[in-house]
Protein backbone atom coordinates (compact mmCIF):
# COMPACT_ATOMS: atom_id res chain seq x y z
CA UNK A 1 0.00 0.00 0.00
CA UNK A 2 0.90 3.88 -0.65
CA UNK A 3 2.94 4.96 2.61
CA UNK A 4 2.81 8.74 2.89
CA UNK A 5 5.95 9.97 1.35
CA UNK A 6 8.14 12.35 4.06
CA UNK A 7 8.09 15.41 1.34
CA UNK A 8 6.04 15.90 -1.85
CA UNK A 9 8.21 18.04 -3.66
CA UNK A 10 12.43 17.94 -3.30
CA UNK A 11 15.40 20.03 -2.74
CA UNK A 12 15.34 20.92 -7.06
CA UNK A 13 11.77 21.83 -6.67
CA UNK A 14 11.15 18.63 -8.51
CA UNK A 15 7.66 16.45 -7.84
CA UNK A 16 7.46 12.76 -6.47
CA UNK A 17 7.40 11.45 -10.38
CA UNK A 18 10.51 14.09 -11.56
CA UNK A 19 7.52 17.10 -12.99
CA UNK A 20 8.54 20.08 -12.94
CA UNK A 21 5.40 22.00 -11.07
CA UNK A 22 3.74 23.66 -14.18
CA UNK A 23 4.16 20.27 -16.15
CA UNK A 24 1.24 18.38 -17.15
CA UNK A 25 1.54 14.32 -16.82
CA UNK A 26 1.96 12.60 -20.41
CA UNK A 27 -1.49 12.61 -22.64
CA UNK A 28 -2.54 10.49 -24.78
CA UNK A 29 -5.67 11.02 -26.53
CA UNK A 30 -8.00 8.89 -29.13
CA UNK A 31 -10.99 9.53 -30.70
CA UNK A 32 -13.90 6.71 -32.19
CA UNK A 33 -12.52 3.97 -30.02
CA UNK A 34 -15.96 2.63 -29.69
CA UNK A 35 -17.58 1.62 -32.67
CA UNK A 36 -20.87 0.61 -30.68
CA UNK A 37 -21.58 4.30 -29.62
CA UNK A 38 -22.05 7.01 -31.66
CA UNK A 39 -19.10 9.22 -30.68
CA UNK A 40 -15.97 8.24 -28.35
CA UNK A 41 -12.87 9.31 -26.87
CA UNK A 42 -9.80 7.61 -24.80
CA UNK A 43 -7.70 9.53 -22.53
CA UNK A 44 -4.42 8.76 -20.78
CA UNK A 45 -3.46 10.91 -18.66
CA UNK A 46 -0.63 10.00 -16.17
CA UNK A 47 -1.76 6.68 -14.87
CA UNK A 48 -5.64 8.04 -15.79
CA UNK A 49 -7.18 5.68 -17.99
CA UNK A 50 -10.89 7.12 -19.18
CA UNK A 51 -13.32 5.57 -21.98
CA UNK A 52 -15.93 8.23 -22.74
CA UNK A 53 -18.89 7.02 -24.92
CA UNK A 54 -21.89 9.25 -26.35
CA UNK A 55 -25.33 7.82 -27.75
CA UNK A 56 -27.72 10.50 -28.81
CA UNK A 57 -29.53 12.24 -29.41
CA UNK A 58 -32.45 9.26 -29.48
CA UNK A 59 -35.95 9.05 -28.32
CA UNK A 60 -35.83 10.05 -24.23
CA UNK A 61 -36.81 7.02 -22.10
CA UNK A 62 -38.92 7.39 -19.66
CA UNK A 63 -40.86 9.83 -21.77
CA UNK A 64 -41.85 12.26 -19.11
CA UNK A 65 -38.26 13.39 -18.82
CA UNK A 66 -38.41 15.08 -22.53
CA UNK A 67 -38.31 18.71 -22.60
CA UNK A 68 -40.90 20.65 -25.19
CA UNK A 69 -37.77 22.72 -26.09
CA UNK A 70 -34.37 20.98 -25.66
CA UNK A 71 -32.62 17.69 -25.70
CA UNK A 72 -32.13 16.47 -22.32
CA UNK A 73 -28.34 15.56 -21.31
CA UNK A 74 -27.23 12.54 -19.10
CA UNK A 75 -23.82 11.90 -17.60
CA UNK A 76 -23.19 8.87 -16.19
CA UNK A 77 -19.46 8.20 -14.37
CA UNK A 78 -18.31 5.30 -13.31
CA UNK A 79 -14.86 3.94 -11.69
CA UNK A 80 -14.71 0.27 -12.35
CA UNK A 81 -14.05 -1.97 -9.62
CA UNK A 82 -10.13 -2.20 -10.60
CA UNK A 83 -9.70 0.92 -11.15
CA UNK A 84 -8.42 2.19 -7.16
CA UNK A 85 -5.43 0.05 -5.40
CA UNK A 86 -8.56 -1.48 -3.46
CA UNK A 87 -11.78 -3.14 -4.90
CA UNK A 88 -13.74 -0.40 -5.49
CA UNK A 89 -17.63 -1.40 -5.11
CA UNK A 90 -19.22 -1.65 -8.26
CA UNK A 91 -22.69 -0.15 -6.87
CA UNK A 92 -22.43 3.69 -7.81
CA UNK A 93 -21.10 5.74 -4.85
CA UNK A 94 -22.05 9.11 -3.54
CA UNK A 95 -19.02 10.75 -5.16
CA UNK A 96 -19.89 8.87 -8.62
CA UNK A 97 -23.27 10.36 -8.80
CA UNK A 98 -21.90 13.96 -7.52
CA UNK A 99 -19.01 13.74 -10.43
CA UNK A 100 -21.90 12.44 -13.12
CA UNK A 101 -23.81 15.44 -12.15
CA UNK A 102 -20.39 17.87 -12.35
CA UNK A 103 -19.24 16.67 -15.40
CA UNK A 104 -22.48 17.42 -16.80
CA UNK A 105 -22.45 20.72 -15.74
CA UNK A 106 -19.30 21.28 -17.14
CA UNK A 107 -20.56 20.29 -20.46
CA UNK A 108 -23.90 21.58 -20.95
CA UNK A 109 -22.94 25.37 -21.76
CA UNK A 110 -20.71 23.85 -24.74
CA UNK A 111 -23.94 22.12 -26.44
CA UNK A 112 -26.51 23.21 -28.64
CA UNK A 113 -29.02 21.79 -26.68
CA UNK A 114 -31.99 23.49 -28.36
CA UNK A 115 -31.34 22.07 -31.71
CA UNK A 116 -32.89 18.48 -30.76
CA UNK A 117 -35.84 19.28 -28.62
CA UNK A 118 -37.59 15.96 -27.11
CA UNK A 119 -34.58 13.75 -27.36
CA UNK A 120 -31.56 12.29 -24.78
CA UNK A 121 -28.52 12.63 -25.57
CA UNK A 122 -26.34 10.00 -22.79
CA UNK A 123 -22.57 10.06 -22.07
CA UNK A 124 -20.53 7.34 -20.25
CA UNK A 125 -17.99 7.57 -19.00
CA UNK A 126 -16.32 4.86 -17.15
CA UNK A 127 -12.75 5.36 -15.47
CA UNK A 128 -10.67 1.86 -16.09
CA UNK A 129 -7.97 3.38 -14.19
CA UNK A 130 -7.93 6.20 -11.58
CA UNK A 131 -4.87 8.37 -10.61
CA UNK A 132 -6.23 11.91 -9.25
CA UNK A 133 -7.61 13.94 -11.66
CA UNK A 134 -10.41 12.19 -13.14
CA UNK A 135 -12.63 14.20 -13.02
CA UNK A 136 -11.27 17.06 -15.66
CA UNK A 137 -9.58 13.92 -17.66
CA UNK A 138 -13.26 12.54 -18.14
CA UNK A 139 -14.28 16.10 -19.52
CA UNK A 140 -12.08 16.51 -21.68
CA UNK A 141 -12.57 12.86 -23.20
CA UNK A 142 -16.31 13.43 -23.00
CA UNK A 143 -16.26 16.94 -25.13
CA UNK A 144 -14.35 14.61 -28.12
CA UNK A 145 -17.12 12.04 -27.83
CA UNK A 146 -19.67 14.79 -28.04
CA UNK A 147 -17.83 16.50 -31.03
CA UNK A 148 -17.32 12.49 -32.41
CA UNK A 149 -21.02 12.00 -32.29
CA UNK A 150 -21.33 15.23 -34.36
CA UNK A 151 -23.37 16.77 -31.77
CA UNK A 152 -23.44 20.65 -32.83
CA UNK A 153 -21.47 22.43 -30.16
CA UNK A 154 -20.59 25.93 -28.89
CA UNK A 155 -16.75 24.87 -28.26
CA UNK A 156 -14.95 21.96 -27.10
CA UNK A 157 -14.41 21.91 -23.42
CA UNK A 158 -11.09 21.44 -22.25
CA UNK A 159 -10.49 20.24 -18.25
CA UNK A 160 -7.37 20.79 -15.90
CA UNK A 161 -6.79 21.18 -12.45
CA UNK A 162 -4.42 22.80 -10.45
CA UNK A 163 -3.55 22.85 -6.51
CA UNK A 164 -0.95 23.63 -3.36
CA UNK A 165 1.48 20.84 -2.93
CA UNK A 166 4.04 21.68 -0.35
CA UNK A 167 3.42 25.28 -0.02
CA UNK A 168 4.24 25.30 -4.01
CA UNK A 169 1.28 25.82 -6.55
CA UNK A 170 1.10 22.79 -9.25
CA UNK A 171 -0.46 21.61 -12.06
CA UNK A 172 -2.12 18.92 -12.69
CA UNK A 173 -2.03 16.75 -9.60
CA UNK A 174 -1.66 13.26 -9.25
CA UNK A 175 -3.41 10.94 -6.29
CA UNK A 176 -1.08 11.17 -3.92
CA UNK A 177 -0.16 15.21 -4.70
CA UNK A 178 -4.13 15.24 -4.19
CA UNK A 179 -4.86 13.24 -1.10
CA UNK A 180 -1.62 14.60 0.73
CA UNK A 181 -1.66 18.03 -1.04
CA UNK A 182 -3.63 20.74 1.21
CA UNK A 183 -5.58 21.74 -2.03
CA UNK A 184 -7.24 21.12 -5.60
CA UNK A 185 -8.95 23.80 -7.90
CA UNK A 186 -9.95 21.89 -11.62
CA UNK A 187 -11.26 24.07 -14.07
CA UNK A 188 -12.61 23.45 -17.41
CA UNK A 189 -12.66 25.85 -20.09
CA UNK A 190 -14.41 26.21 -23.59
CA UNK A 191 -10.67 27.62 -24.92
CA UNK A 192 -12.02 29.54 -28.44
CA UNK A 193 -14.45 31.28 -26.63
CA UNK A 194 -12.47 31.83 -23.21
CA UNK A 195 -15.35 31.29 -20.78
CA UNK A 196 -14.93 28.76 -17.80
CA UNK A 197 -17.57 26.43 -17.36
CA UNK A 198 -15.97 24.39 -14.65
CA UNK A 199 -14.54 26.13 -10.97
CA UNK A 200 -14.57 24.38 -8.20
CA UNK A 201 -11.65 24.33 -5.03
CA UNK A 202 -11.01 21.63 -2.67
CA UNK A 203 -8.84 22.36 0.55
CA UNK A 204 -7.79 25.97 1.72
CA UNK A 205 -6.32 28.63 -0.54
CA UNK A 206 -5.42 32.27 0.76
CA UNK A 207 -6.73 34.82 -2.16
CA UNK A 208 -3.56 34.95 -3.89
CA UNK A 209 -2.61 31.49 -4.56
CA UNK A 210 -6.60 30.77 -5.29
CA UNK A 211 -5.66 33.25 -7.95
CA UNK A 212 -2.25 32.03 -9.18
CA UNK A 213 -3.77 28.22 -9.31
CA UNK A 214 -6.58 28.66 -11.16
CA UNK A 215 -4.74 30.45 -13.74
CA UNK A 216 -2.02 28.04 -13.74
CA UNK A 217 -5.26 25.22 -14.44
CA UNK A 218 -6.07 27.53 -17.41
CA UNK A 219 -2.85 27.03 -18.84
CA UNK A 220 -2.86 23.28 -18.19
CA UNK A 221 -6.03 23.45 -20.41
CA UNK A 222 -4.62 25.45 -23.06
CA UNK A 223 -1.92 22.80 -23.38
CA UNK A 224 -4.00 20.20 -23.41
CA UNK A 225 -6.61 22.22 -26.04
CA UNK A 226 -4.21 21.47 -29.22
CA UNK A 227 -4.14 17.19 -27.84
CA UNK A 228 -7.52 17.78 -28.25
CA UNK A 229 -7.57 18.97 -31.84
CA UNK A 230 -4.92 16.46 -32.75
CA UNK A 231 -6.96 13.53 -31.23
CA UNK A 232 -9.89 15.07 -33.81
CA UNK A 233 -7.55 15.31 -36.61
CA UNK A 234 -6.46 12.06 -36.80
CA UNK A 235 -9.66 10.43 -36.72
CA UNK A 236 -11.16 12.54 -39.36
CA UNK A 237 -8.25 14.14 -42.02
CA UNK A 238 -6.94 11.80 -44.44
CA UNK A 239 -8.25 8.55 -42.89
CA UNK A 240 -11.69 8.98 -44.37
CA UNK A 241 -12.71 12.02 -45.98
CA UNK A 242 -16.85 11.32 -45.18
CA UNK A 243 -18.75 11.28 -48.51
CA UNK A 244 -22.49 12.92 -49.52
CA UNK B 1 -19.84 24.14 -57.17
CA UNK B 2 -16.24 23.65 -58.35
CA UNK B 3 -15.19 26.00 -55.59
CA UNK B 4 -16.82 23.85 -52.95
CA UNK B 5 -15.76 20.66 -53.89
CA UNK B 6 -12.20 21.67 -53.63
CA UNK B 7 -12.89 23.21 -50.65
CA UNK B 8 -13.97 20.09 -48.94
CA UNK B 9 -10.47 18.87 -49.33
CA UNK B 10 -8.40 21.85 -49.13
CA UNK B 11 -10.26 23.99 -46.72
CA UNK B 12 -9.04 24.46 -43.10
CA UNK B 13 -9.89 21.84 -40.55
CA UNK B 14 -11.89 23.61 -37.85
CA UNK B 15 -13.14 21.95 -34.51
CA UNK B 16 -16.26 23.60 -32.57
CA UNK B 17 -16.21 27.19 -31.66
CA UNK B 18 -13.03 27.98 -34.14
CA UNK B 19 -13.26 31.55 -34.82
CA UNK B 20 -14.01 32.03 -38.97
CA UNK B 21 -14.65 35.37 -39.27
CA UNK B 22 -17.07 38.43 -38.59
CA UNK B 23 -20.28 39.03 -39.60
CA UNK B 24 -18.96 42.47 -40.98
CA UNK B 25 -16.75 40.03 -43.45
CA UNK B 26 -19.14 37.32 -43.85
CA UNK B 27 -22.34 35.87 -44.38
CA UNK B 28 -22.52 32.98 -41.55
CA UNK B 29 -23.59 30.03 -43.46
CA UNK B 30 -24.09 26.06 -42.88
CA UNK B 31 -22.43 25.08 -39.86
CA UNK B 32 -21.79 28.03 -37.88
CA UNK B 33 -22.86 30.06 -35.45
CA UNK B 34 -23.05 33.62 -34.15
CA UNK B 35 -21.84 35.35 -31.15
CA UNK B 36 -21.33 38.45 -30.28
CA UNK B 37 -20.50 39.57 -33.94
CA UNK B 38 -18.00 36.92 -34.29
CA UNK B 39 -18.64 33.55 -36.34
CA UNK B 40 -17.84 30.50 -35.11
CA UNK B 41 -18.20 26.94 -36.20
CA UNK B 42 -19.87 24.27 -34.60
CA UNK B 43 -19.05 21.15 -35.79
CA UNK B 44 -15.88 19.29 -36.61
CA UNK B 45 -14.90 19.68 -40.70
CA UNK B 46 -13.36 22.19 -42.92
CA UNK B 47 -14.04 25.50 -43.29
CA UNK B 48 -15.44 26.91 -46.64
CA UNK B 49 -14.68 30.63 -47.41
CA UNK B 50 -16.93 31.61 -51.05
CA UNK B 51 -15.16 34.92 -51.21
CA UNK B 52 -17.50 35.64 -54.58
CA UNK B 53 -20.48 35.53 -52.07
CA UNK B 54 -18.99 36.39 -49.28
CA UNK B 55 -20.22 33.12 -47.33
CA UNK B 56 -18.71 31.38 -44.67
CA UNK B 57 -19.90 27.60 -43.79
CA UNK B 58 -18.17 24.53 -42.35
CA UNK B 59 -18.27 21.51 -44.11
CA UNK B 60 -19.06 18.51 -41.96
CA UNK B 61 -16.42 16.07 -41.32
CA UNK B 62 -18.38 13.94 -39.07
CA UNK B 63 -21.67 11.86 -40.05
CA UNK B 64 -24.27 11.82 -37.12
CA UNK B 65 -26.92 13.64 -34.60
CA UNK B 66 -29.87 12.47 -37.21
CA UNK B 67 -33.46 13.01 -36.15
CA UNK B 68 -36.35 12.46 -38.33
CA UNK B 69 -37.42 15.31 -39.83
CA UNK B 70 -40.24 16.12 -42.63
CA UNK B 71 -39.46 14.23 -45.65
CA UNK B 72 -36.77 11.78 -44.22
CA UNK B 73 -37.01 7.88 -45.38
CA UNK B 74 -37.15 6.09 -42.26
CA UNK B 75 -37.27 2.24 -41.56
CA UNK B 76 -38.56 0.66 -38.44
CA UNK B 77 -40.29 -2.46 -36.52
CA UNK B 78 -44.16 -2.20 -36.66
CA UNK B 79 -44.45 -2.45 -32.69
CA UNK B 80 -48.44 -2.23 -32.42
CA UNK B 81 -51.19 -2.26 -34.65
CA UNK B 82 -54.74 -0.76 -34.25
CA UNK B 83 -57.70 -0.57 -36.34
CA UNK B 84 -56.93 2.86 -37.24
CA UNK B 85 -53.26 3.23 -36.47
CA UNK B 86 -49.87 1.68 -36.67
CA UNK B 87 -46.63 2.33 -34.25
CA UNK B 88 -43.42 1.84 -35.07
CA UNK B 89 -39.78 2.01 -33.56
CA UNK B 90 -37.48 3.67 -36.72
CA UNK B 91 -33.78 2.81 -35.97
CA UNK B 92 -32.36 3.98 -39.14
CA UNK B 93 -32.93 7.83 -40.79
CA UNK B 94 -31.82 8.56 -44.50
CA UNK B 95 -29.43 5.75 -44.35
CA UNK B 96 -27.92 5.81 -40.96
CA UNK B 97 -28.65 3.57 -38.81
CA UNK B 98 -29.33 4.96 -35.06
CA UNK B 99 -28.06 3.90 -31.64
CA UNK B 100 -31.50 4.55 -29.90
CA UNK B 101 -35.09 4.68 -31.59
CA UNK B 102 -37.71 6.83 -32.60
CA UNK B 103 -41.39 6.23 -32.48
CA UNK B 104 -43.61 7.44 -35.27
CA UNK B 105 -47.30 6.39 -36.39
CA UNK B 106 -48.52 5.42 -39.34
CA UNK B 107 -52.40 6.58 -39.81
CA UNK B 108 -54.85 4.43 -42.12
CA UNK B 109 -55.38 7.75 -43.89
CA UNK B 110 -51.49 8.12 -44.88
CA UNK B 111 -51.12 4.36 -46.13
CA UNK B 112 -52.45 4.53 -49.67
CA UNK B 113 -53.60 7.25 -52.36
CA UNK B 114 -56.84 4.83 -51.74
CA UNK B 115 -59.23 3.79 -49.49
CA UNK B 116 -57.94 0.97 -47.22
CA UNK B 117 -60.39 -0.30 -44.79
CA UNK B 118 -58.40 -2.00 -41.72
CA UNK B 119 -54.58 -1.34 -40.42
CA UNK B 120 -54.63 -5.21 -40.22
CA UNK B 121 -54.18 -5.27 -43.91
CA UNK B 122 -51.61 -2.72 -43.91
CA UNK B 123 -48.50 -4.78 -41.13
CA UNK B 124 -48.33 -6.51 -38.26
CA UNK B 125 -46.39 -6.21 -35.33
CA UNK B 126 -42.91 -7.04 -36.51
CA UNK B 127 -42.62 -6.11 -39.93
CA UNK B 128 -40.24 -4.21 -41.37
CA UNK B 129 -41.36 -1.02 -42.96
CA UNK B 130 -40.34 2.02 -44.51
CA UNK B 131 -42.03 5.19 -45.09
CA UNK B 132 -41.88 8.56 -44.95
CA UNK B 133 -41.99 11.34 -42.48
CA UNK B 134 -44.83 14.06 -43.16
CA UNK B 135 -44.90 15.62 -39.86
CA UNK B 136 -43.51 16.16 -36.50
CA UNK B 137 -46.43 18.03 -34.93
CA UNK B 138 -47.68 16.73 -31.36
CA UNK B 139 -44.18 15.18 -30.80
CA UNK B 140 -44.68 12.77 -32.98
CA UNK B 141 -43.35 11.40 -35.97
CA UNK B 142 -46.44 10.49 -38.53
CA UNK B 143 -45.99 8.58 -40.70
CA UNK B 144 -46.68 8.15 -44.73
CA UNK B 145 -46.60 5.09 -47.15
CA UNK B 146 -48.47 6.85 -49.70
CA UNK B 147 -45.73 5.54 -52.40
CA UNK B 148 -44.82 2.46 -54.60
CA UNK B 149 -41.29 1.98 -52.59
CA UNK B 150 -42.87 2.64 -49.31
CA UNK B 151 -44.63 -0.10 -46.79
CA UNK B 152 -43.58 -3.31 -45.76
CA UNK B 153 -40.15 -4.64 -46.77
CA UNK B 154 -39.89 -7.90 -44.60
CA UNK B 155 -43.47 -9.58 -43.15
CA UNK B 156 -43.49 -12.37 -41.14
CA UNK B 157 -45.79 -15.15 -41.04
CA UNK B 158 -48.57 -14.45 -37.86
CA UNK B 159 -48.87 -18.35 -37.61
CA UNK B 160 -45.13 -20.15 -37.81
CA UNK B 161 -42.87 -17.07 -38.14
CA UNK B 162 -41.22 -17.76 -41.34
CA UNK B 163 -40.73 -14.96 -43.73
CA UNK B 164 -43.66 -14.08 -46.18
CA UNK B 165 -43.02 -14.08 -49.53
CA UNK B 166 -44.63 -11.53 -51.90
CA UNK B 167 -46.38 -13.69 -55.26
CA UNK B 168 -49.18 -11.70 -57.16
CA UNK B 169 -50.09 -9.04 -54.66
CA UNK B 170 -50.04 -12.09 -52.13
CA UNK B 171 -48.34 -12.75 -49.04
CA UNK B 172 -47.70 -16.31 -48.81
CA UNK B 173 -45.79 -17.81 -45.84
CA UNK B 174 -43.70 -20.66 -47.93
CA UNK B 175 -43.85 -22.81 -44.83
CA UNK B 176 -47.16 -23.54 -43.84
CA UNK B 177 -49.09 -22.04 -46.77
CA UNK B 178 -50.71 -19.61 -44.57
CA UNK B 179 -51.66 -16.39 -46.87
CA UNK B 180 -51.95 -12.77 -45.56
CA UNK B 181 -52.49 -9.13 -46.73
CA UNK B 182 -49.73 -6.31 -46.52
CA UNK B 183 -49.07 -2.82 -47.97
CA UNK B 184 -45.69 -4.19 -49.32
CA UNK B 185 -43.09 -1.70 -51.11
CA UNK B 186 -41.87 -2.52 -54.30
CA UNK B 187 -38.42 -4.27 -53.37
CA UNK B 188 -40.13 -6.71 -51.07
CA UNK B 189 -38.07 -9.08 -49.41
CA UNK B 190 -34.89 -7.85 -51.83
CA UNK B 191 -32.90 -6.19 -49.00
CA UNK B 192 -30.95 -7.78 -46.59
CA UNK B 193 -32.15 -8.62 -43.10
ZN1 LIG C 1 -46.26 -19.67 -41.69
Amino acid sequence: MSRKPEKLIDKKGLRLDGRKPDELRPIKIEVGVLPNTDGSAYIQQGKNKILAGVYGPRELHPKHLALPDRTVLRCRYRMAPFSVQERKSPAPSRRDIELSKVIREALEPSVFLEYYPRTGIDIHIEVLQADGGTRCASITAASLALADAGIPMQDLVTACAAGKVDNTIVLDLMDTEDKEGGADVPVALMPNLNAITLLQMDGILSLEEFEKAANLALEGCRKIYPMQKEALKAKYVSVKEVEE
Amino acid sequence: MSLQSSGRKSGRFVLPGERLGVIEEFIPDAGTYVRDGVIHSRVVGRALLDLLNKRVSVYPLVHGAKVPKNGSVVLGQVSNVQTQNATMRIFQIDKKQLSGFFTGILHISDVRLRYVESMFDVCKPGDILRAKVISEKNRTYHLSTKDKNLGVVHAFCLRCGYMLELKRQEMRCPRCGKIEKRKAALDYGEGAM
